[in-house]
């Protein structure tokens, strides 16, 4: 069913070849556009699929459009992508600037097509189980959740546009975003943000090391920490979600079923680090085959294109308390979410 | 010290905190310590706690500081003021359990009330006796994690009403989770960074726990120190009933080199019994309370200033005082800067 979509990744970084990987997977043909001929090509040669290196070709040759590209590149594509009928999917964070997800939310209404956006940590099997805990009353009414995710600083080049606060959001955009998402899923809307960042605070030490405290409408409170202070290769998650009569506490840790220690290494070298999901089914395939379903007949989806941006303006404002010393940041959200 | 030396006479002041039952079988125990005596609110308690552990019960508070040199003070938070400012006037030496007191200016006051008796004062800080959060500062201290830029810390636990009702009783404790739980870590952050706090950020709830409403169950609290490192502690009577612990500590700490992690209590074992016992992880990790009781003894004996000194559990108590008027206000609230 999901085999007459066709598909086309923007952006050859990280997250496009792991999306290419997943639409490959899933059976899903796929284009792969970058300005970049040789980037294109030589990321479309690894998955058989075909390279194009302007947006009028992409568009013509596919009908959803997954972007891939740096983040503050997300909007362009994405509107463009929506003017010409395209379906959107983009990876998150969903833009760099409230106005510019604001302006693909409109872009994507107007031409009547989906935007869906990848918080991927929605298709994690220890995060769906632990909401589906809480939905069922296990522990009662959330209260204080706690979320940590913790790797190291991306091998990127100095220059990369991941290093470039005004193109990426840093650390806060980045990684963090994935559990101020999964804290609103939980606990509901968010009042006031407060966050500190090493990288903000001490540019020059070479990490970074982000903690925020949300206040949800609720009542219940958060404390989310993301981390690119680490030592090659962790990457380790952990939460504790504690509710008027009961605890949920998760380990990565604690849960790796396979815990190789093999003379030639483990670690790979990658860039940067994914949670190992090789035993639960790839949660990137999980998410795109659940926005192929939801494009081809309408299936609703764990996010909604004002969700994301929902997540999006808490992620600014404690990207913006990082950048005012820690300052309190009231949220003001729009009633239509 | 040399064996024929008369040993240390100390006294315990009530029996109503939960750590008074861990210290009083230590004190009992400890070579070059004669315990004294008990004394407690509620004579039968004072006796009963006097004869499992081979010493005298007391009535009167007076009685026993006749007959010590130093007291461990025990009583609820908010009672711990006069009891200090008894034995300081008697010329007794003081270990007062954290948090010294339930206001700023009853713990200026203990320390105040000390400095003029000319008598020892020390803060029950046992965390400074764990060997793995030692480990940690020392390896800070020799620059093993480079600049330490930010601390991450949990101190959670069950709801402590479960060992005395006065712990939720915000007159006789001063408050809940932010009351329990902050002083330990932001003690133990101040003597990892050797700088003071500059300022304080909390939030708190009431959800935990069957909505338990007398004082705040749950609580994030965010420091700024002076040297520009800041850290969080998670403070929150997060463990509901069943938990196979009390509780925890921990620490992530983050520096230019790098990342240690310090869970202080890992080190136990995961006990399943029957289906009514359930599951327990008792502790074989090293006792932290020991060493603080034996420091005490031998600042005593030695009449020298102990490890942990009154002005530090002066500082967490202002810390505490901050956190609190930053839940209120709902801003970060800043610290005046440090007067003694």
């Amino acid at each position: 069913m999901t085999g007459r979509l066709r598909v086309g990744v923007a952006g050859t970084g990280f997250i496009g070849e792991t999306h290419l990987a997943a639409w490959t997977a899933e059976g899903i043909p796929a284009v792969v556009y970058d300005v970049d001929e040789a980037r294109a090509a030589g990321l479309a040669a690894r998955f058989g699929a075909r390279p194009v290196t302007t947006l009028e070709a992409l568009f013509d040759a596919v009908d959803v459009v997954d972007v891939c590209t740096p983040t503050h590149l997300h909007a362009g594509i994405a509107v463009a992508a929506a003017r010409a009928g395209r379906h959107v999917v983009c990876e998150k964070p969903m833009a760099r600037t409230l106005a510019d997800a604001e302006a693909m939310v409109e872009a994507a209404s107007a031409a009547g097509v989906r935007l869906l956006v990848g918080h991927v940590v929605r298709f994690f099997p220890e995060y769906v189980a632990a909401r589906d805990a809480v939905l069922a009353g296990a522990i009662g009414d959330p209260a204080v959740l706690r979320l940590t995710r913790s790797s190291f600083r991306p091998r990127q080049p100095a220059g990369h546009w991941f290093f470039d606060h005004a193109k990426s959001g840093g650390i806060v955009l980045d990684l963090m975003i994935h559990d101020l998402d999964y804290a609103r899923w939980v606990a509901g809307e968010v009042a006031t943000v407060q966050c500190r960042s090493a990288g903000v605070e001490r540019p020059e030490a070479g990490i970074d090391h982000a903690m925020a405290i949300l206040t949800h409408e609720s009542g219940a409170i958060s404390h989310v920490s993301a981390s690119w202070a680490y030592a090659p290769p962790t990457f380790h998650t952990a939460f504790e979600i504690a509710g008027s009569h009961g605890l949920i506490e998760h380990d990565s840790a604690l849960t790796a079923p396979i815990t190789p220690s093999l003379l030639s290494g483990t670690d790979a070298g990658g860039t940067t680090a994914l949670a190992d999901t090789s035993l639960n089914g790839d949660p990137f395939r999980l998410e795109l085959a659940a926005f192929a379903r939801s494009i081809l007949d309408g299936t609703p989806t764990r996010t909604s294109a004002r969700d994301a941006l929902e997540t999006l303006r808490v992620a600014l404002a404690a990207d913006e308390s990082a950048h005012q010393g820690g300052r309190v940041v009231r949220l003001e959200r729009t009633e239509a979410a | 010290m040399a064996g024929d030396e008369r040993s240390v006479r100390i006294g315990v002041l009530s029996m109503e905190h939960v750590h008074a039952g861990a210290y009083v079988p230590l004190l009992a125990a400890m070579p070059g310590v004669d315990l004294a005596g008990i004394w407690d609110a509620d004579p039968s308690r004072a006796s009963s706690a006097a004869a499992g552990a081979g010493t005298t019960g007391f009535d009167s508070v007076g009685a026993l500081l006749r007959e010590v040199d130093g007291v461990v003070i025990t009583a609820p938070n908010a009672e711990h003021r006069a009891l200090v400012e008894e034995a300081a006037s008697a010329g007794v030496h003081v270990l007062c359990e954290k948090p010294l007191a339930t206001t700023v200016d009853d713990a200026r006051a203990i320390v105040d009330a000390c400095e003029r008796a000319g008598v020892l004062l020390m803060t029950a800080f046992p965390s400074r006796w764990n060997p793995a959060l030692r480990s940690l500062r020392s390896t800070i201290e020799a620059g093993g994690l480079g600049d330490v830029v930010c601390m991450e810390g949990v101190n959670t636990g069950a709801m402590p009403d479960l060992h005395a009702a006065w712990f939720v009783d915000p007159a006789r404790s001063g408050g809940g989770a932010v009351t329990d739980h902050v002083v330990h870590l932001a003690d133990l952050y101040r003597w990892m960074l050797g700088a003071e706090v500059v300022e304080v950020y909390a939030v708190a709830n009431r959800i935990l726990q069957e909505r338990f409403d007398r004082v705040e169950t749950g609580g994030l609290v965010s420091l700024r120190f002076a040297n520009g490192a800041f850290a969080t502690i998670d403070c929150s009577w997060s463990k509901p009933r069943s938990y196979p612990t009390w509780g925890g500590l921990s620490i992530d700490a983050i520096g230019t080199g790098g990342a240690i992690r310090v869970d202080a209590f890992r080190q136990r074992l995961a006990v399943y019994g029957t289906r009514e016992a359930g599951i327990s992880w008792p502790a074989w990790g090293p006792d932290a309370d020991r060493g603080m009781l034996e420091e005490f003894v031998a600042a005593v004996r030695d009449r020298r200033q102990p490890a942990v000194s009154g002005l530090d559990g002066l500082r967490a108590v202002e810390i505490v005082d901050a956190a609190y008027r930053s839940i209120a206000a709902g801003e970060p609230v800043r610290l005046a800067p440090a007067s003694a």
